[in-house]
């Protein structure tokens, strides 16, 4: 490649990511034991190419109902800002309806993550639903 | 002459009146809290306040405080919650929802006559009537398991034309049979910008 091109392309790569982006450093190289399979019905395809959820954990709190934990990564090369909404299903895959259950909003730096989380409303939730959507800029 | 200028102006104002009109969305429902609300830079939304009371709860229910009350479903007085910002609004709109999510669900029961500052003065009043004719004016009384009260502050600061508020929603649940508090949870909201938007 020729060296004048390069160096551009290099340029224009450090310019994209080095901007509020950040390094993350983990310990675990293997899956949470309460990590869980999910499935993901894209309609925005955007929101999937740059954010985009990681491993999603499942497992009773404290108190006795499930606690839900998404990682939420960030491949864009800017902060973004996401709505998230959590809805609980019980065992026949009927919503509870609950007041827990209302939009928030998250941010993840470029090329970091962060942990969305929601707890279910009480015992008889056993799934839930996860609706993200881009924030407006 | 002067009578067209004045016709002239008639005019323009009904255009400009017409054209303002136009270029403005006409009024439609939207979800209460949903990312198509109305975001104010200094005031609390009403989504601000659905998130603080959903965050709340995942906190009560989380550490399962509530099921250490010796009542089944625990008892609960609610007291004062303060609203500390500027923003006007009416408490009940957080409490209200908390109550609903926890009585309906059958987690606890909010003590309505209980205390000086009891919710339902008549129901109290009668109750307590009834306790004394009955010769038991203190076990007919009801005996909560807990108190919830509270405060919303905020932090406002300003760079440039960017303005940023943070409101703290914060609740405390004390014993009441040991006075100590039981739980306590605050919940956040940073809002950045130079003037209200719609959309989150």
């Amino acid at each position: 490649m020729n060296p004048a091109l390069r160096f551009t392309l290099c340029s224009a790569a450090a310019a994209l990511t080095a901007c509020g982006s950040v390094n993350t450093t983990y310990t675990r190289t293997t899956p949470s034991a309460t990590a869980v399979p999910t499935k993901t019905q894209v309609n925005d395809v955007l929101t999937q190419i740059f954010l985009s959820a990681g491993e999603v954990r499942m497992f009773p709190s404290k108190g006795g109902p499930l606690e839900v934990q998404v990682d939420v990564i960030n491949n864009g090369f800017s902060y973004r800002g996401f709505s998230y909404r959590f809805d609980w299903v019980d065992a026949n895959g009927s919503v509870i309806p609950s007041q827990l259950s209302v939009w928030k909003t998250s941010n993840v730096p470029s090329g970091g993550s962060t942990t969305i989380r929601a707890i279910a409303p009480s015992e008889a939730a056993t799934d839930f639903r996860l609706q993200v959507r881009r924030a407006d800029q | 002459m002067k009578s067209l200028a004045v016709h002239h102006a008639a005019c323009i104002a009904a255009l400009t009146t017409i054209v303002v009109s136009g270029c403005g969305s006409p009024a439609k429902y939207v979800e209460t809290g949903s990312p198509e609300s109305v975001v104010s830079v200094g005031d609390v939304d009403m989504q601000d306040i659905l998130k603080a009371s959903s965050g709340m709860l995942e906190s009560l229910i989380e550490t399962g405080i509530l099921k250490t009350a010796s009542a089944k479903p625990a008892q609960l007085v609610i007291d004062k919650v303060v609203n500390d910002t500027s923003s006007q609004f009416d408490v009940g709109e957080l409490l209200y929802r908390m109550r609903e999510q926890l009585v309906n669900s059958g987690q606890a029961t909010v003590v309505t006559t209980f205390g000086a500052n009891a919710e339902d003065k008549t129901a109290q009043e009668q109750l307590r009537a009834q306790a004394f004719r009955q010769g038991n004016a203190v076990d007919g009384m009801p005996s909560p398991d807990f108190s919830l009260s509270g405060k919303i502050t905020q932090v406002k600061r300003q760079a440039g034309n960017t303005q940023q508020t943070t409101y703290t929603f914060r609740l405390t649940l004390t014993n009441i049979r040991t006075g100590l508090e039981a739980w306590t949870k605050t919940v956040d909201m940073t809002k950045q910008g130079t003037r209200n938007s719609v959309g989150f």
